[in-house]
């Protein structure tokens, strides 16, 4: 297969464990190939500044790597205690953050502990310091056998996307001329944003990652990439939001060590399909999991993502897009993804728009493939029984909406709908479901014991038709 | 294959505060020390070129206690002059452990001591603070996730068939410091009790998630768990749950019952020390298929038959193969020797 960023024939998009091609079929000239990216751990040695911590973790979710290990000048650990935690976490790269003048001293008993606790980690990690020359040049004295790089200040975007470039090429080594998955993704948000004049959030979830993007029109990206997933990063959910978080979606009885068993061979058996229903039922519960994870992270780290509840359109894509009805991609979205205002959502399925994406990345001209609209979504949470008035080619129907409602009106048709107290009239060409209203209210608050969950779950899921029948 | 004799490297990697190491190109053998060292408690920082008015570059010429000995409180480290003498002492008993670049020291106390054995018959080809690195050949079976200290002892079958559960009642203090080969299930309460008997690890085609979360904690996972010496070693061949080992998995583990071998969990692979032409053990991988709602993972005997693209109950549809408990999606089979982690 030949390598090449010109004259591209195809994409070829890696998975778990195989590659697909867009356009399908064997490659007639040069592939770009799309990957997820090597895992790239990352440790950060801190300055005093309270606000350095956050930085640095947007940061890695910016740039898709793994924050493995955070010592402060002021954390109170003993110098052994740092150099065990940081030759533990084995990081592919630190960043040192010491913008203070008063952070020099710390800083260089931080490099200390690194030299202490890494020294002869091979490769060495390299170092990237944003901080004044003094400082740089001290912690080089301090870890001779490390290359070390300046940064900007990590608190600007400048730093940031400086270190999200980093991280990337890291994430790509040894692997030749490649554009990134989440990269790709970017890409086609902000294409399909300028396309579309409005805001768009982008909701990727695969085997190994979860990606929350939000683009504007204006070109400008923001982008949350986890390893979290349904799939080989299956058990690192589990592991994060523990088993019950996970369990508390699944719309019947199941006893938890049996759900860990079936997460754990999920997760060492690549692209595995969910052939039963339960199995189904586990994956969506991942799916809403890693994406409230991933959102919840990027909250921890000062991200604001008021933008993107209030984006208009919402997009799925990966195994998110692929379950096999829409409805259940829906629910899994809307379940997590707290929109402030009726929202537009569609689905990719297929690769067809990260392939358009990893061109757009690579800076050719490329049509963005029309996500497919399932829905348009209305959120409420109105104080008395508010109307709904909801358009389409049959005429005009009216639902009377009450706090807990959730409820599907199919639509043929154009559609368009009136909400109470806005004079926003959200529309499509056509949807493949219709209108959901959703007034359940945010946070989703689910009751903990399965005599009250059950029925709730089942209730939510039969609105939408979300689950096939169960032969018993 | 998923018996393969070939040359294998297990890297043993190294805790902070090694203080003796065996040599590269050394002779080892399974179970041999590579490495020992100290665990350290608080350290103390102490002024060393400085004091002594030497650069710090010059410090390693005036210590009389190298960087990773072990000294006595008030035993002097580092000494300069003749008539009006400079002198750097120890706080206190321990370790000195580490010398800054401005030229100051560590000293910590040692509060325990650690070794690390060879889990290969070889010779060393790595050895530097970070790890240990041995090169040797062996029969070698690649599992899916290893859990514990890496393990060496002899082979011992506890079950009768490839398809037997391991069960406790089985298990006593003359399987001391054996392997033991567990069939399609090794529970809790098996691991648990055979560590207990000082049984050196288990090898099983699955153990129960919920199980291995209870004897390693929450972050056990599906990858596996390194944990102190302390707790027992698990060798997960298959996956998790249920998962009988296929007829050219356990017959070679039959064969080579008393046979010296290793488990380096890290790796996940059992490594058996027969002579190459112990048997016929190379085969083609046998196919393994996970049960549609994933609760654990069965060998297919059989030839295999595309079904073609077939509607599962979920409403997937999927290019599938035929077996004799019905159809299974074509990426729910897996040859044995598969790579089981994502590509990245």
């Amino acid at each position: 297969v030949t390598i090449s960023t010109e004259l591209v024939a195809s994409v070829e998009i890696a998975h778990e464990a195989r590659t697909e091609r867009v356009p399908a079929g064997p490659a007639d000239g040069p592939v770009l190939r799309v990957i997820p990216g090597d895992v790239v751990h990352v440790a950060a040695l801190l300055g005093r500044d309270p606000r350095l911590a956050p930085a640095m973790a947007f940061g890695t979710l910016a740039g898709g790597a793994s924050l493995v290990g955070l010592v402060g000048t002021h954390d109170g650990r003993s110098f052994v205690e740092r150099a065990e935690l940081l030759r533990d976490a084995h990081p592919d790269l630190i960043v040192a953050l010491a913008p203070d003048r008063g952070d020099v001293n710390g800083m260089v008993e931080l490099a200390e502990a690194l030299r202490f606790g890494c020294g002869h980690q091979q490769p060495p990690p390299h170092i990237l310091v944003s901080a004044d020359e003094r400082v740089r040049a001290r912690i080089a004295a301090s870890c001779p056998a490390n290359a070390i790089e300046a940064l900007p200040d990590l608190r600007t975007p400048a730093g940031r996307q400086a270190l999200v470039a980093r991280l990337r090429a890291l994430r790509r080594r040894a692997q030749g001329d490649v554009v990134l998955r989440d990269e790709a993704l970017e890409a086609a948000a902000r294409s399909m944003s300028a396309s579309a004049g409005a805001d768009v959030a982008l909701l990727d979830v695969t085997g190994g990652s979860t990606s929350v993007i939000h683009a504007r029109p204006d070109g400008t990206v923001l982008g949350i990439h986890e390893r979290l997933g349904v799939g080989a990063a299956a058990d690192r959910v589990v592991a994060r939001a523990g088993l019950d978080r996970v369990r508390r979606w699944i719309p019947r009885a199941v006893e938890a060590p049996a759900l860990l068993e079936r997460v754990f061979n999920r997760a060492r058996w690549p692209d595995a399909i969910p052939a039963s229903v339960l199995a189904l039922s586990l994956e969506m519960a991942l799916a809403r999991e890693a994406i409230a994870h991933a959102l919840a992270d990027a909250e921890r780290a000062g991200v604001s993502l008021d933008a993107a509840w209030a984006s208009p359109l919402l997009v799925l894509t990966g195994r998110l897009a692929q379950l096999p009805r829409a409805a259940q991609s829906l629910l899994v979205a809307i379940d997590v993804f707290g929109a402030t205002g009726a929202t537009l959502v569609s689905r990719s399925p297929g690769d067809t728009l990260v392939a358009a994406g990893a061109l757009a990345a690579r800076g050719r001209a490329a049509t963005m493939p029309d996500p497919d609209p399932i829905a348009i979504v209305a959120e409420m949470w109105p104080r008395r029984s508010a109307t709904v008035r909801v358009t389409d080619a049959n005429g005009v129907m009216e639902e009377r909406v009450v706090r807990g409602s959730f409820l599907l009106v199919p639509t043929k048709g154009a559609v368009q709908i009136e909400l109470p107290r806005t004079t926003v009239r959200p529309s499509a060409r056509s949807l493949e479901l219709g209108v959901v209203i959703d007034a359940r209210g945010r946070p989703l608050s689910l009751p903990p014991r399965d005599a009250e969950r059950i029925p709730t779950l089942a209730r939510w899921h039969a609105a939408l038709d979300v689950l096939p029948a169960e032969k018993r | 294959m998923p018996w393969r004799y070939s040359r294998w490297t297990a890297d043993h990697p190294l805790s902070l505060g090694a203080g003796e190491r065996a040599a590269v190109g050394q002779e080892v053998h399974a179970g041999d020390v590579l490495a020992a060292g100290t665990t350290y408690g608080t350290p103390v920082r102490v002024t060393g070129a400085r004091r002594l008015g030497v650069a710090p570059e010059d410090l390693a010429r005036v210590m009389r206690v190298p960087v990773g000995g072990e000294v006595e409180r008030k035993t002097v480290i580092a000494r300069t002059g003749r008539r009006f003498a400079r002198a750097v002492s120890s706080p206190l008993a321990g370790r000195v452990i580490h010398q800054r670049a401005d030229g100051d020291l560590f000293v910590a106390p040692i509060v325990g001591r650690w070794a690390v054995r060879s889990t290969l018959d070889g010779e060393v080809s790595r050895s530097d603070d970070a790890c240990v690195s041995v090169r040797g050949s062996a029969w070698a079976l690649q599992g899916v996730a290893g859990y514990g200290p890496n393990a060496i002892g002899e082979i011992a079958l506890a079950v009768d068939s490839a398809a037997g559960e391991l069960q406790p009642s089985r298990i006593d203090v003359r399987l001391r410091d054996r392997i033991l080969i567990a069939g399609a299930r090794a529970t809790a309460e098996s691991i648990t009790r055979a560590h207990a008997c000082g049984v050196a690890a288990v090898v099983a085609g699955a153990a129960p998630a919920g199980g291995l979360r209870v004897v390693y904690g929450d972050e056990a996972t599906a990858s596996g768990a390194t944990t102190g010496p302390d707790a027992p070693t698990v060798l997960c061949l298959i996956g998790f749950g249920m998962a009988p080992l296929p007829r050219d998995v356990f017959a070679p583990l039959a064969a080579l019952a008393g046979a010296r071998a290793a488990v380096h969990t890290a790796s996940a692979r059992l490594f058996v020390f027969a002579p190459e032409s112990a048997g016929d053990f190379a085969q083609d991988p046998p196919s393994l298929a996970l049960s549609d709602d994933w609760l654990g993972a069965r060998p297919i005997d059989e030839q295999l038959t595309l079904a073609g693209v077939t509607r599962f109950a979920s409403e997937i549809e999927a290019e599938a193969v035929a077996t004799k408990d019905g159809a299974v999606p074509v990426a729910n089979v897996l040859a044995f020797d598969a790579p089981r982690t994502p590509r990245s």
